[in-house]
């Protein structure tokens, strides 16, 4: 898709560098209907604006008021941020606990992703063996196949290899669904690349590991963070595996600690909304400060796939 | 190590002798599947073992306890298909909520993308925003609507209250008629920044000579948009509304965090009824069953979507 987006694109105009100017902004006499529209242009935009961005301003407001504030004034702007509530959220929500569970299942979730898919993609592009195709059509197959079709059985076999409530069990299956996905985006990379490379750097006397090493991942550095972020994404974000597979308290990643947190303190308003906004800020900061990469990886993902 | 046991090797073996050759070949494969090893070892062992163990399941009335797991044939998926009205009420939701997740992030999409592609300042802020919360867990965006919607404090009625609305202010998950919907705006608000930001980078690939040529000939604004953007755009267009189709089946989080089905079955779709028939009832068998109908649904779309788009590709 996105080779032959490139191909119709010869001037390489994709991106955010070009800006087309309104069709008829070039005449000298105010045209009052185009004004109009420019104007209406940005009202539009700024209502969606306001639109997406409401309910997080709406949690950071309620996340820094006095329950007698939330209570009486829901939509003023908090008097006094009490910045307390969110450390008071922090310790009764063990929220440092899940922070860190989150970071140890999406680790080595987006380590193994990116050893297993970039071996792998690199063998089915450029080494011909025996089977081949088959072997690309059987990883493409996972693509399609929704958690939904193992979920059940894994269970059970997660708990007869004794995996179940540990974080491997967050872990290996999660890189499994993962590789289907990283195949098929690093496979196409280093089709892309010129077997030349290959050849010069084994006539320089390197072995077929050593080629890949020192010639093949520097080179698919941007295909790897385009995967890296797909898969810390996915990982982060999971819900129903560690739903299913991590149900001790000490095991939950942010998701599963938040939504426990919240069914604990439903009627606590300002502490729910505190222990969102300690989750949501970091995330939104992060994301923020690298919205292309996010943004390019994302899409890439879902227009490759 | 095997990595550097025969260096060279590649350059030998065209040499043509038989000997070289063979073990050329040889090495080759070694090397292709130890590349492969990691990838095939993990895949298999979670995603394929499995899945052939769904199957397998599917056929068995198992309750996930009982040593012996009672082969009944295809019992499970004639009920599944035919006598379960749950099953039926879930696979209604699910097409509900894909024919209300096609249309409205698409049209907000669409108007969105457009506005910013005819020269908008401030793009990248803009398409930052309207982007984040597909950055965000599902879950987070569940429970942060959970509590816009509370009947009491949460902001939406406040907001009608406040305007002056109240007979609109209504606990909007708990009741059957508003229950869907809500839970289907919330999707739709998490999705159109994604379907915007697609639409933008296709509209980077329209040509402009026929724009161009359009509006010589007379097109408006509109005509210019109808005739010369869209069709244009169609690849993109198939590419997001088969994504709400197979995102649509595959439903859970959102609705499994805000409403878990309820009120009764009226929010019920079929990943959640999945999950309680496995996990909450232990009808393993059956909920197996109901997983690889779900699946076979999800292939079906794919390959038409896979079709769909060859077919546009040659054209």
């Amino acid at each position: 898709m996105r080779a032959k987006a490139a191909q119709r694109d010869p001037a390489g105009t994709t991106g955010d560098s070009i800006l087309r100017t309104a069709p008829a902004s070039g005449f000298a006499t105010p045209n009052y209907g185009l004004i109009l529209r420019g104007t209406g242009k940005y009202i539009l935009l700024l209502f969606f604006a306001i639109i997406s961005l409401m309910p997080f301003v709406w949690i950071v407001g309620i996340a820094l008021k006095t329950k007698k504030e939330f209570y009486d004034s829901p939509f003023s702007l908090p008097a006094a941020p009490q910045w307390q509530n969110l450390a008071t959220a922090w310790d009764i929500g063990h929220f440092g606990e899940f922070f860190l569970n989150s970071v140890i299942i999406t680790l080595p979730t987006v380590v193994g992703v990116l050893i297993c898919c970039s071996l792998g993609g690199y063998a089915l592009a450029k080494i011909d063996f025996v089977g081949r195709n088959i072997l690309f059509y059987f990883f493409l197959a996972g693509i399609i196949i929704p958690f939904q079709a193992i979920m059940i059985p894994l269970y059970y076999q997660l708990r007869d290899l004794g995996l179940l409530t540990t974080y491997l069990a967050g872990v290996l299956p999660m890189i499994a669904l993962g590789i289907p996905f990283g195949i098929f985006l690093m496979r196409a990379f280093f089709m892309s690349l010129p077997i030349e490379l290959i050849d010069a750097a084994k006539i320089d006397g390197c072995g077929d590991f050593g080629v890949f090493w020192h010639i093949m991942v520097p080179l698919a550095k941007p295909a790897l963070s385009t995967l890296g972020i797909v898969q810390f994404i996915a990982s982060w974000n999971a819900f129903l595996l560690p739903l299913l597979y991590l149900q001790k308290q000490s095991l939950r990643p942010l998701t599963l600690g938040l939504l426990y947190f919240q069914t604990r303190y439903e009627s606590d308003y300002t502490l729910i909304a505190a222990g969102i906004t300690i989750i949501i800020l970091p995330m939104i900061l992060v994301y923020v400060l690298f919205q292309r990469q996010f943004i390019e990886g994302l899409t890439s993902g879902a227009l490759k796939g | 190590m095997w990595t550097s046991s025969l260096p060279g090797a590649r350059n030998l073996q065209s040499s043509g002798r038989p000997n070289l050759k063979w073990r050329g070949y040889l090495r080759r494969h070694l090397t292709a599947l130890l590349f492969l090893a990691p990838a095939l070892i993990i895949y298999i062992t979670f995603v394929a073992y499995p899945l052939i163990g769904s199957i397998g399941l599917s056929f068995t009335s198992w309750d996930g306890v009982n040593p012996v797991r009672e082969w009944v044939g295809l019992q499970n998926y004639t009920r599944a298909l035919s006598a379960d009205d749950i099953m039926q009420q879930a696979l209604l939701h699910n097409l509900i909520w894909i024919v209300l997740e096609t249309i409205i992030p698409l049209s907000i999409g669409l108007l969105l993308a457009t506005v910013l592609w005819d020269g908008a300042r401030g793009r990248t802020a803009f398409r930052t925003v309207f982007f984040m919360p597909y950055v965000l867990a599902t879950v987070i965006i569940a429970i942060i609507f959970g509590l816009i919607y509370n009947p009491l404090y949460g902001a939406l009625n406040q907001f009608l209250r406040a305007i002056g609305l109240d007979m609109l202010a209504q606990g909007w998950l708990g009741q059957p008629n508003t229950a869907l919907l809500a839970l289907i705006m919330v999707a739709a608000w998490a999705g159109y920044g994604f379907h915007m930001t697609i639409l933008l980078a296709g509209l980077q690939n329209v040509d402009m000579d026929l724009f161009d040529a359009a509006k010589i000939d007379g097109a408006n604004a509109w005509q210019r948009f109808i005739y010369v953007t869209i069709p244009q755009l169609s690849h993109v267009i198939t590419l997001l509304v088969s994504l709400s189709l197979i995102g649509g089946f595959k439903v859970f989080d959102l609705v499994y965090v805000m409403t878990a089905g309820g009120p009764g079955y009226h929010t019920e779709v079929v990943a959640t009824y999945i999950f309680k028939q496995s996990f909450q009832q232990n009808f393993v068998g059956y909920g197996t069953a109901l997983s690889i109908v779900l699946t076979v649904i999800i292939l079906l779309v794919s390959v038409l979507f896979i079709r769909l788009r060859e077919r546009g590709g040659e054209t």
